[in-house]
Parts: structure tokens; sequence; C-alpha cells
């Protein structure tokens, strides 16, 4: 298939095609074949709670785990001394659109076994919710926000779980999901008449057009307030 | 260069005489308008509104190569309260409109706005439900440069546009020409009709969803007939 001398990006060419993604989306390959550390801890450590794993652009680990045990497994990732998953880079959704899961995708990395691993969730339509993992890695907060906005997912024990990329009062849905209308729901009359009718400054805290003063405050999520709002 | 070497006759005073030579009179006459235009557009300080790829043209035409200050764009005005010509330099999101026009609301008369690039104007390839579809369903538009981006030339030549406009006015007839209506001010100077009959059978940032009904071009491909509104 190649006339070129061998070299590493022939794994790349040689793998799964589109047409070999199951009906999740994703191409998994057997339990049985893992080889990843992590991926083989997580099976000794929770039989039942690994679905699938396959590697992904020559070596990205990817495993698939139950959303009901998310929280717990990912605490292990994180805390186990063979594993020490300390930094989470991304939290991102899929919709594969025709009715199938919402997956929920967490992008780890390990700084002290300087490796990664990706873990997915799958989440059916109905019931669109999963543990927050703010409490582990500080980062998820807005990431977790991101896939709330456009995708829907509930994040059950988020600090602060509002839209962060449209505006507060969005009403049209969530934009990223595969039934969402390209233009929105609404006419574009009605889009510009309802983003004229935005309050700017609530946009802003007052600790944010501070010109000059004290470096601004980080907001702890006990003492976070919708904009402007009067704590008291 | 001093305002005696651009009026006409040069006729402020200088110790050696007026305009006529030693002893002549060292007074002028001239148009009250044409002072005021004269100094107005001259002296165009740009509040530049850059939100995307347009805006690195926009900076290359403010630097020495292209030189803004050549025309009076002296310093771009990063404060709406000193500034007379608004160039909006990229695309908008929703979010972004209402900032848009309080910047737009907060600069003092008189002033002027230019839209430049493909997205300012209409939307550009972002034709989605995030994006305004071009700033003049926000704020009143003077000029649109087209172009993705528009090349340091065309920039230059939309503000020139602005100063020929500015040229053209007249104290007598300013409240015409500056009046702001809230409920008109985000609507285009031009009817529904010229509108429709400016852009063709593709619809403006006004009039998405609509067919011209203004003239059809008769391209002698029988299109016009089709349309029902050739020549009979
Ligand atoms: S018109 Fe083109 S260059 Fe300008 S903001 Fe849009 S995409 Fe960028």
């Amino acid at each position: 298939m190649t006339d070129h001398p061998p070299n590493e990006l022939d794994v790349v060419s040689d793998g799964a095609l589109p047409s070999d993604v199951d009906e999740s989306g994703a191409v998994a390959s057997s339990l049985r074949e893992a080889t990843h550390p992590s991926v083989l801890g997580l099976m000794g450590e929770f039989p039942s709670a690994v679905e699938a794993q396959t590697v992904s652009a020559r070596d990205q680990a990817v495993v698939w785990i139950q959303a009901s045990k998310s929280l717990e497994m990912l605490r292990w990732l994180k805390d186990d001394a063979g594993q020490l998953y300390d930094m989470l880079s991304d939290v991102t959704g899929v919709d594969y659109g025709d009715g199938r899961t919402i997956e929920v995708i967490y992008q780890l990395f390990s700084t002290k076994h300087k490796r990664p691993l990706r873990v997915r969730c799958k989440l059916p339509l109905d019931k669109l919710e999963i543990d927050s993992v703010v409490v582990l890695w500080k980062s998820a907060d807005w990431l977790e926000r991101e896939v709330y906005d456009l995708f829907g997912v509930t994040f059950v024990g988020h600090p602060d779980l509002r839209r962060i990329l449209m505006p507060d009062d969005y009403e049209e849905g969530h934009p990223l999901r595969k039934d969402f209308p390209l233009r929105g729901r609404f006419s574009r009359a009605e889009q510009t008449r309802r983003a004229l009718l935005q309050d700017v400054e609530r946009f802003y805290q007052a600790s944010d057009l501070q010109v000059g003063g004290r470096p601004q405050e980080v907001a702890t999520p006990e003492s976070t307030t919708l904009h402007g709002e009067d704590p008291s | 260069m001093g305002i005696g070497d651009v009026l006409p006759g040069g006729g402020v005073s200088k110790q050696d005489g007026g305009m006529f030579g030693a002893g002549s009179p060292t007074f002028l006459t001239t148009k009250i308008d044409w002072v005021i235009n004269w100094g107005r557009r001259n002296s165009l300080w740009p509040m530049p509104f850059g939100t995307a790829c347009c805006a690195i043209e926009m900076m290359a035409s403010a630097a020495s190569n292209y030189d803004l200050a050549r025309f009076g764009m002296e310093r771009m005005s990063f404060s709406p309260r000193q500034a007379d010509v608004l160039i909006c330099a990229g695309r908008v999101p929703y979010k972004l409109a209402p900032v848009l026009r309080r910047i737009w609301d907060q600069m003092p008369q008189p002033k002027w706005c230019v839209s430049m690039g493909a997205c300012a104007s209409s939307g550009g390839v972002f034709d989605v439900y995030s994006m305004v579809q071009g700033i003049d369903t926000i704020v009143p538009v003077d000029v649109y440069v087209p172009g993705c981006p528009p090349r340091p030339e065309g920039l230059i030549y939309g503000l020139m546009m602005i100063q020929e406009k500015i040229r053209q006015e007249s104290l007598s007839r300013h409240f015409e020409h500056r009046a702001e209506d809230p409920n008109s001010v985000a609507r285009p100077h031009a009817n529904a009709e010229e509108v429709s009959g400016l852009t063709g059978p593709f619809g403006s940032s006004t009039h998405q969803d609509q067919l011209s009904t203004g003239l059809v071009v008769d391209t002698g491909d029988g299109l016009a007939d089709d349309l029902g509104q050739g020549d009979d």
C-alpha cells in the first residue's frame, strides 16, 4: 500500500478507518490487549467498571469507564502512587448524534511518571449527569462549565455551574449538540434584540475594572456570587 | 505645517505682510463649513475595535510602512471618549454586541464608523448561531471595507472615503446627518428596498432570508425571466 521506505507515520495511516468505527464513534480494542499500566491498574482495581480501551494516534491510551464510578476512579488515578495523574489538561465532550450517547472526556497527564491517559465516560441522552472533578483538579472548574454550556451535561457538585462562553441568559440550547441548528433557534432579528438587551455591566465585577489598584482577588468557590451581586 | 500654508491664499498674518505682500490686509474669508470640515477630516482619531484577524491588518496600517498618521489618524485612541471614527476590524459575536454598541454610544459626536472586512460587514463565512451578521445591525456604518482581510491600502482608502464624506458635510444639515434616534440608529440608513436593490439576490446583513425585490440584472441567460422580473 505504500511505496516509500517504512516510517513511523505508517502506524497512523495504517490505523483504523472511519468505517471501522463502532456505534459509539470510537474504535475500541479488546480489554485483553491492554498494555498501558494505568489501564491495567484500573482493570485490577475496578474490574467491573472498565468498559473498553484502545490506543489512538499511535501512543495515546484511551479507556472507557462507567460514568457512575467516575469520581472514585479518577480519584484513584490521581492519588495512587503508581499513577499520580496530577494534571488535568482538558475536559471536553463529544456528541455523536442520532441519539447515541454523549461522552465526557478527561485528558490526564502524570508529571511524575511522564505519561498521558485519556478517560472517557458515556452518558445516555436522558441522564446527562456526571460527578464534578473540581474537588480533584481545580482546572476542571471552567472546563466543566464549558462542557455544560455547549453540551448540556450537568456536573454534580460543581461549585459554580454557569454558562461560560454563551451569554448567561442564552435560551436557545446547547450549541455543540448535533441536534442544534447551525444558525440557532431564534431569528436573526430576535438574536440581535436579545444581544442588545444584555447588561454589559454584568460581564464584570467591580474589581475587574479597577486600574492600578491591588491585584485582583481570586474568588474562592464559597465567596463567588453572581456578577455585581452584594454577598450580604 | 501651519494653517496658513493650507488655507486658500495662506493669509495668516506674517511679519513681512499678508497675502499680497507687505502692508496688505491680513485677514481672509472662508466658509465656516469649510474650516470645520477641514479640521475634522484631518484629525480623525480612530477607536480600534479589533476582534480578529482583520485587526492585524489594521495594526499594519498604523505601523510605519503604511503610517495612518499621514492622514491625520495621529493616534489610535483606546478610549472612545477621544475618538472620532470607530474601526470595527473582525468578527463580532452576539455576546460582544452590547459592548460594541456601548463603545459607539460613548464616542462623542460627530462620529463615523468603518466596518473592516467581510466578518464585520456581513458575518463573512461565520453564518452561525453566535455571530452578528454585520455590525450595521448594531451601529450605523459609514464605510464598508471589503476583503478577508482587506489590505492596509483598503482600510486607508475607506478612511479617505470618510474624509471625503466629511468634506461634503455642512453644519446646516448637521442634524439631518447625525441625528441619533436610539430606535433608528441600529438600522442601516438606506431603506429596505434600497438595500435589497443594492445587494441582489443574496440578501444582506439585515434581510437574511429574502430574495431581492430590487432590480434584476438581465444577464441574457433567461434567469431574469424565470424570476418573473425581466423585461417583457
Ligand atoms: S474578514 Fe477575514 S480576516 Fe477579517 S476577521 Fe473575518 S475572517 Fe478574519
